[in-house]
């Protein structure tokens, strides 16, 4: 059997874009993935007449052909012609509570100020600070996250000293020191939830780039699904002469002398030069490895850190459209409480405290989703998985039946769209699927928690001894160093496979 | 900004590598878990396999036979994965030098699976090649191979009426027979009123075993309907929309349908005439879909025709034949290819292949293909039947337990 360069364990997100890279940059490559289809999370699924999106709200760092963010510099270099929608406005957030709000936020920075200028008077001038340092840690990872293994941090610095000052501090932090009217700040941080991590343990520099960034660049779903992304990332993938495997299940990785120099699938073991987990180190080191084999620094980080949460997803296929029921946003934040630590720490049990939820209308980003006359909403909640410990085969279905009903009472009172009468289909995602199909530890969706020590920044500045735990072993995807999200994966796919390239390359020359 | 404040900005950035190291250099070298309770859970909903073990035959007929399953615990299986009434398993059967696929709903209740017991009930098809090899072969103590419980003809209470009347034809009787008996138990709570059509009156499956649920039970009705028999206590003819609006309740009701092609399509029209609000049919083919000339939108000039069929799974390549009017699946079984599948009805995507070359024609009635991939040229092989010579790319029936 050949040899190849580089063997990509894992069609995620991340998985898919290094696996494409490699074979773009002339490796020859070889992507393992043990279900049917490409994507992991990103995917899609029918039920009847409907298509659903599984897990993408909004693709951030996408941008426009005049303004491109990273992600459509990616894609373009990777030859994709997936057709976006942007999405209406930024967000919707309803605080249904005590000292309750509504908040319709548009896109477009000055949009923005001025809608918060409207809501919370006398917040304009902190909030314009607050988009100004947003800015410049936007720029700052625009020029380091491509090669984030050799940055030149007093030069970054120099040009974004901004940027530097704040960027470890906490979010809600900044905001205090900047004068932001704590209703400002409340309807400023709902996005906490794309990252599982609180507003108060949560860096500026990634949170206020991550606000930032949709604001100004606005947010994009594909046409047909992120299943579409997927398949065309394949694509890249196959016209480069790579081979894909799917059903195929990698259940070790071969380790010679303390390197890795394969895979074994079945009986059988592949031979690769390098190899690339699109897998969380947890389950790499815990179930595709010998004991014995195993690295140090790689145990122990994976035991320093905390598995990051799962989710709990209703989809609805509504025989109505959105017109007939009267719903008027792509994407609503719903919770009692504005907190987003109390939000946060509802995660960990699964009980009602637990309410905080989006709800989202694809049709209103892309109209042609959905058959005419009907509409898809879907709800997404944060759980950590072990707050489903307890859960038996025989109370699965009612216990999600009982969520999805709260979600959809929740979202009736807060909105006053009425759904309930008209759900043609429906279909609940709970941390079981996520451990079925994306066969993460505890079903987690973010890769690991972001404690301080383990968000963007400090992932960033350790890349090079995180990938140096096992000579050819390498990691990419949610567990990486942007954290989890589509946006990052792809990134740390392509930065991941970039660096592979390059260690090949010395290879080479040293041969 | 000053020189100075940078130099300490640095710094503080610089400290966070060393809380991380010392996280790191703090933490302990115990093993990582194999497993979490979640992926427990996941594991036994939803086990890759499951290897069974026939308990008991049960002769109703000559033709129909009840098939009581128990796990085969020396093969790895310890318990039978839970289901929701009205669910199918697919059985893996090794015929010949074929390798295929066949799903049968779990006719027993839910109930009675955490007490690690499954019912299925098969009827012979004439001349049948899974069923005659069921009938001669499966024996007490036969060891046999399935999928996890799969399908989504359920009761489900948020898209569901409380009232379901379920229209059944031939063995798609069964999924209504688990449901019937979750709601004696107390399991579901709903009403159920079943229309169940049968050519003759020795045809109707199951009737001794459904009076002793009707007796526990008034949520459940059952009327049975023979199209060739005029008898009196039954209903005469076909299951029709008069025939549904005379027994349906007069409260808002959801229908299920379950039944072989020919009455699957003919009770399709016939529901129609309801008008009901989407959402409130819900079907599944019991059985094979057949051959595609009857579609309108058939190329009559691929008739009776074989192709040439190229099959490459990873790094080897196959090239069978291909007869026009039957499945690339069935072409590939037919050749002793192991090639993925499960409710070969279209609808759950296990069988997705990569087409490479050639055209396939796939019927839009079973057609349940991701938008994205008729786009980018993927098919289900199931659902898909050859209209020139073809070349697909088919994943491995890799049947390891994936969650091992
Ligand atoms: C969701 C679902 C639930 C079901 N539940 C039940 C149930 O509870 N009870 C029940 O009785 N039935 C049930 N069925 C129907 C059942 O799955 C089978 O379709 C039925 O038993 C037909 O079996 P058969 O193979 O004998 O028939 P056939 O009609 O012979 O099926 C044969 C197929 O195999 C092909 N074939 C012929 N020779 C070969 C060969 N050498 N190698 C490979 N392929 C070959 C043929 O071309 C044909 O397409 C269910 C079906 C579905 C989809
Ligand atoms: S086997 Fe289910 S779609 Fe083909």
């Amino acid at each position: 059997m050949k040899k190849y360069d580089v063997i990509v364990i894992g069609a995620g997100n991340g998985g898919l874009v290094a696996a494409a890279t490699a074979a773009k940059r002339g490796l020859s490559t070889l992507l393992l993935e043990r279900h049917n289809l490409p994507g992991g999370a990103a995917t899609s699924f029918t039920r009847g007449r409907f298509e659903f999106e599984p897990s993408l709200h909004e693709l951030a760092n996408y941008g426009t052909p005049e303004m491109p963010g990273s992600v459509r510099q990616l894609f373009d270099w990777l030859g994709l012609h997936v057709k976006f929608h942007e999405a209406p406005g930024a967000y919707r957030v309803i605080k249904s509570g005590p000292d309750g709000f509504d908040a319709v936020m548009p896109t477009g920075q000055e949009a923005f100020i001025n809608k918060l200028e409207e809501l919370v008077p006398g917040s304009r001038e902190s909030v314009t600070k607050f988009f100004d340092l947003g800015m410049e840690s936007l720029m700052a990872f625009a020029e380091f996250q491509a090669k984030p293994n050799n940055i030149d941090w007093h030069a970054i610095g120099e040009k974004y000293p901004h940027f530097i000052h704040y960027a470890k501090r906490p979010y809600k932090e900044v905001l205090d020191e900047l004068n932001v009217p704590q209703k400002a700040q409340d309807i400023m941080m709902a996005y906490w939830c794309y990252i599982g991590v609180p507003g108060d343990d949560f860096e500026f520099a990634y949170m206020g780039m991550m606000l930032v960034a949709y604001v100004v660049m606005g947010a994009y779903v594909p046409t047909t699904r992120s299943h579409e992304i997927s398949t065309a990332i394949l694509q890249t993938l196959l016209d480069n002469h790579g081979d894909a495997w799917f059903n195929t299940e990698v259940n070790r990785i071969v380790v010679e002398n303390g390197k890795a120099v394969g895979v074994q699938i079945g009986n059988e073991t592949i031979y690769g030069r390098e190899i690339i987990a699109d897998v969380i180190p947890t389950t790499v080191y815990g179930k595709m490895m010998r004991a014995s084999d195993v690295p140090e620094r790689g145990l122990k980080l994976a035991n320093a850190r905390t598995l990051g949460t799962s989710g709990f997803l209703v989809y609805l296929g509504l025989n109505k459209s959105p017109e007939e029921l009267g719903i008027k946003d792509y994407s609503v934040f719903i919770s009692k409480t504005a907190d987003s630590s109390e939000q946060f720490s509802a995660t960990k049990e699964r009980n009602k405290q637990n309410d905080f939820t989006i709800m989202n209308c694809l049709n209103l980003a892309d109209p042609g989703c959905s058959p005419a006359g009907t509409s898809v909403l879907y709800a997404t909640k944060l759980y950590f998985g072990s707050s489903w410990d307890d859960v038996q085969p025989e109370n699965y279905a009612k216990v999600k039946d009982e969520i999805a009903q709260q979600v959809i009472d929740q979202y009736e009172s807060a909105t006053g769209v009425k759904i309930r009468d008209a759900v043609e289909e429906i279909e609940i995602a709970t941390p079981e699927t996520f451990a079925r199909y994306l066969r993460s530890p505890e079903g987690e969706i973010y890769g690991y928690y972001g404690h301080p020590w383990d968000q963007m920044l400090a992932r960033t500045m350790a890349i090079n001894e995180d990938d140096q735990q096992m000579p050819h072993l390498h990691f990419c995807g949610g567990s990486g160093f942007l954290m989890d999200g589509y946006s990052s994966a792809y990134q740390s796919g392509f930065v991941t496979a970039n660096m592979v390239a390059e260690q090949l390359a010395k290879q080479e020359v040293t041969k | 900004m000053s020189d100075l404040t940078l130099q300490q900005d640095l710094q503080g950035l610089k400290s966070l590598k060393n809380e991380r190291n010392a996280a790191i250099d703090a933490a302990s070298t115990r093993p990582l878990p194999k497993t979490f309770p979640v992926n427990e859970l996941a594991s036994k909903l939803h086990p890759e396999s499951q290897f069974l073990k026939i308990k008991q035959v049960i002769k109703h007929s000559a033709d129909e036979r009840s098939f009581v399953l128990e796990p085969d615990t020396e093969k790895g299986t310890q318990h039978l994965a839970y289901f929701r009434a009205g669910q199918y398993i697919s059985f893996r059967l090794k015929i010949g030098n074929s390798y295929v696929t066949r799903p049968y709903a779990i006719r027993s209740a839910p109930a009675d699976a955490l007490k690690d017991q499954y019912i299925i009930t098969i009827k012979r098809v004439k001349n049948g090649f899974v069923t005659s090899f069921i009938f001669d072969n499966w024996a007490v103590g036969t060891p046999v191979e399935a999928s996890a419980p799969a399908g989504n003809l359920y009761f489900e209470p948020l898209r569901d009426q409380k009232n379901i009347v379920g229209l059944a034809g031939g063995s798609g009787i069964t999924p209504f027979y688990s449901l019937a008996s979750a709601i004696a138990d107390g399991t579901e709570h709903v009403k159920l009123t079943i229309l169940y059509g049968s050519r003759q009156h020795d045809h109707i499956l199951l009737a001794p075993e459904f009076s002793k649920i009707l007796s526990k039970t008034n949520d459940v009705k059952l009327i049975n309907v023979l199209s060739d028999d005029d008898i009196d206590g039954f209903e005469h003819g076909f299951i029709t929309a008069e025939l549904i609006q005379k027994y349906a309740p007069k409260t808002p009701y959801s229908i299920f349908i379950c039944g072989p092609e020919a009455m699957y399509e003919f009770m399709d029209k016939e529901v129609k005439k309801l008008n009901l609000p989407a959402g409130r049919i819900r079907h599944e083919l019991s059985g094979n879909y057949g051959s595609p000339y009857h579609e309108t939108d058939y190329p009559a000039d691929s008739r009776d025709k074989v192709y040439q069929l190229t099959v490459k799974t990873r790094d080897h390549e196959q090239i069978i034949s291909a007869q026009s009017n039957e499945s690339i699946l069935v072409a590939m079984e037919r050749a002793g290819i192991t090639a993925p599948s499960l409710c070969r009805s279209g609808e759950c995507g296990v069988c997705r292949s990569r087409l490479i070359s050639g055209k396939v024609f796939s019927p839009e009635i079973i057609d349940g293909r991701r938008v994205a991939d008729s786009e980018y040229g993927y098919i289900h092989t199931c659902a898909s039947f050859p209209i020139s010579d073809v070349s697909i790319e088919v994943p491995v029936h890799d049947l390891a337990d994936q969650f091992g």
